[in-house]
């Protein structure tokens, strides 16, 4: 037979690629001719792939071991951590100058936004400043030095009175809480002067969802609820007479527009 | 999919291949525990966009060679696996035990890429990966460390035949 140390090595690829169903078609007549005339061509055939076979099932009784707790924890922290640092590569990758745009266009006025509106996306789906905004306050964690006050979920009602009154205008709490999320904090972060309500829900889950209030000026536009995927999160925003929303979770689009309706009711 | 589900995935996937490393459920979880806090520690160093089941597989890879050189816990572990779930017969257990102990006697660098590929979750390009090695040095590992395998397994079986033969022909 052919083996590592004889003279064509590829016919030991190909054998390797027959057991493991990964030989291209064109190349299948020519093995399977090969097995039929070479007796220990075929039992290294038989002995490789019965290894294999048994390596397999015995691997897989690792799924009826019992859950691990730690494991399924450490498992949703690392997701965050990959989440945020997604979101990161795609504000500081080619993104962040669409980003970066919007925030300054929003400040600038609306009319000049929806030049840029005009651009390529994100995403393939455009959308306003205050979600690029909303965006920057989802890391608010980690670009603190957005933000001017955090509450905490014990201060929810501080918070509000508080950010209504920065914002000049009637704040209301998102209530999420009869979609069973726990509030965790609420913090004002200022994007260029412009001061943006951010809230930070999860549910017992350990999903995140965080929702932005930031105020409407009076020449910009009137946005009806909209939903786009960003990644592997969803974003859904709308504006108010006086106000823009935005929300931001992971989830279909079932789970985007059933969140919106909550904030919006 | 979404990046929760496809880490579930993996952390499966990670979890087999970690069984048939430690040959020990309990030591198998501190594995990939252990796995999962140093990728928490690195995700800053993943590249988004790329495929994150090679780059969990490198980690876990990494710490395992870790512990053998820290602990030598291989040599320690006791080498039966729990029942495996297709194939419960005894014969298959004595099988399996002596492929285990066959698999112990190869070179580390031969051992893992079979366990890789015997996962049938990775392409050999992805294995290869896993391991940081070129995709030419990880077939020819895998095949001289099959070619090896399959001879420590026949020179046993051969072994005990002769010692059978041997019995008989002198009762």
């Amino acid at each position: 037979m052919t083996t590592a140390n004889n003279s064509d090595p590829t016919l030991d690829i190909d054998l390797m690629a027959y057991v493991d169903g990964t030989l291209p078609p064109e190349k299948m007549a020519e093995v399977e001719a090969r097995l039929a005339r070479d007796a220990e061509a075929r039992d290294a055939v038989a002995h490789w792939r019965h290894f294999d076979n048994l390596i397999h099932d015995a691997a897989r009784a690792a799924d009826t071991q019992p859950a691990n707790l730690r494991i399924e924890a450490l498992e949703r922290q690392l997701a965050q951590k990959l989440q945020r640092r997604r979101w990161r590569a795609m504000l500081l990758g080619p993104g962040l100058r669409q980003i970066a745009a919007s925030v300054v266009l929003f400040a600038a006025g609306w009319g000049a936004h929806a030049l840029y509106d005009r651009g390529p996306s994100l995403t393939g789906a455009a959308y306003p400043g205050f979600v690029g905004q909303t965006l920057a306050g989802h890391y608010a964690y980690t670009h603190a030095a957005h933000q001017r006050a955090e509450f905490g979920a014990e201060d929810m009602d501080e918070a509000l009175v508080w950010l209504s009154d920065q914002m000049q205008q009637r704040i209301d709490s998102p209530a999420l809480e009869r979609l069973g999320y726990q509030a965790e904090s609420a913090r004002l972060i200022m994007v260029d002067e412009t001061p943006v309500a951010v809230f930070y829900y999860r549910n017992p889950e350990g999903e995140q969802v965080t929702v932005s209030i930031t105020p409407r000026g009076a020449a910009e536009p009137d946005y009806t609820l909209r939903a786009v995927r960003v990644q592997d999160d969803r974003l859904a925003y709308w504006s108010s007479d006086r106000l823009h929303y935005t929300v931001v979770a992971s989830g279909t689009n079932a789970t985007i527009t059933t969140l919106a309706a909550a904030v919006q009711r | 999919m979404s990046l929760k589900s496809e880490l579930h995935t993996h952390v499966a996937s990670l979890r087999r291949y970690a069984l048939v490393l430690t040959r020990d459920t309990v030591a198998a979880d501190d594995l990939v525990q252990e796995t999962l806090v140093k990728a928490i520690a690195k995700a800053d160093t993943f590249q988004p966009g790329t495929d994150l089941r090679p780059w969990l597989f490198r980690i876990l890879h990494n710490t395992h060679i870790s512990d053998l050189r820290r602990a030598k816990t291989r040599a320690d572990a006791a080498a039966d696996l729990p029942e495996p779930i297709a194939r419960e017969c005894q014969h298959t257990q004595l099988e399996l035990k002596q492929v285990l102990g066959a698999l112990d006697q190869l070179p580390e660098a031969q051992r893992v890429p079979i366990i890789l590929i015997a996962l049938r979750e990775m392409s050999y390009a992805e294995a290869a990966r896993s391991l940081d090695v070129p995709l030419g040095t990880f077939m020819s590992r895998l095949a001289r460390g099959r070619e090896a395998l399959r001879r420590i397994v026949q020179g046993v079986a051969s072994g005990k035949l002769k010692l059978m033969q041997r019995k008989e022909g002198g009762a």
